[in-house]
């Protein structure tokens, strides 16, 4: 399973609507107050189709995350999937 | 363990909160006419009767700042500022701020026109998640911020921020926590133990 959870927030909904325009993302209905963002592979997330601020932006993952970090600056969020360990052994 | 919330005695706003200030007139000035909250009320003492500390005389004096709040501070007469009470650079030393609430964006606008007016470098808006604010400093250099609630936090925002804490705090347990991805991928397993108890 490889993705990132969105709180149900009306300031992370552009985020769900730009990742929800890939062709390799499923959006799963809202559980608990939170959607998954589903990919397959991996997923780029231009900051711009957004049309997120930076102070929200560089926060956009903090429902969780189920993947790894490839990029993460103003302009573009990268995403792949990852079996790494969360903490360094 | 988790004491129990509903038997904690309720708390009903700030009542003041306080500096210590080596500025006194100017502080007065920033606050008084510059900001224009009005000053309510001063204490003046001979120390607080702590001879052996050698607490020395001093002010304390109070500025309304809305909602039967004031902001306060202490003037330690003859001493001199301590080093280690100095305000920092750099954006560490901002966290320990104060921000208060207005209630619109014609509001704050108000008080960024206010400040700029006054010579007051302020900066641009920033909206948050929640609130949109704008950020200054007094002549102590203590960070002020002004901010406008964009929407009321709601229940999944507190279940939100109960996630994120139980992972932090589990994660600064391990002394190995570093970065940011840490958490979002360790609160991720949080998150799904959450939706397979509320599947709704």
């Amino acid at each position: 399973m490889t993705g990132f959870f969105v709180l149900d927030v009306p300031e992370f909904a552009p985020l769900v609507a730009a990742a929800r325009r890939a062709p390799n993302v499923t959006v799963h209905p809202v559980r608990g107050s939170y959607r998954f963002v589903e990919f397959d592979g991996a997923l780029d997330i231009r900051r711009s189709d957004t049309g997120l601020n930076e102070a929200v932006w560089f926060g956009c993952l903090t429902a969780g995350l189920c993947g790894k970090i490839v990029r993460f600056d103003a302009e573009q969020l990268s995403l792949i999937a990852t079996n790494e360990p969360v903490l360094p052994l | 363990m988790t004491l129990s919330l509903q038997s904690a005695p309720r708390l009903h706003g700030v009542d003041h909160t306080a500096r210590p200030t080596w500025k006194l007139r100017e502080t007065v000035h920033f606050y008084r006419d510059i900001l224009g909250l009005p000053l309510v009320h001063a204490i003046t003492a001979k120390g607080w009767g702590r001879e052996k500390e050698e607490h020395a005389d001093f002010l304390h004096f109070f500025f309304d700042s809305g909602n039967e709040s004031t902001i306060a501070f202490f003037y330690y007469i003859g001493t001199q500022q301590p080093p280690e009470l100095v305000v920092p650079r750099g954006y560490m030393a901002m966290a320990n701020h104060t921000a208060w609430r207005v209630e619109s964006e014609t509001e704050l606008l108000a008080w960024q026109k206010r400040l700029e007016d006054q010579g007051v470098r302020v900066s641009q808006s920033v909206t948050h998640e929640v609130i949109e604010s704008i950020y200054f400093r007094d002549p102590n250099f203590y960070p002020l911020e002004i901010a406008r609630t964009l929407r009321d936090v709601e229940t999944p925002d507190a279940v939100d921020a109960g996630l994120t804490l139980e992972t932090a705090m589990r994660l600064e347990d391990t002394g190995r926590w570093s970065n940011i991805e840490q958490l979002w991928r360790a609160k991720a397993e949080h998150v799904i133990a959450h939706q397979e108890l509320h599947p709704a």
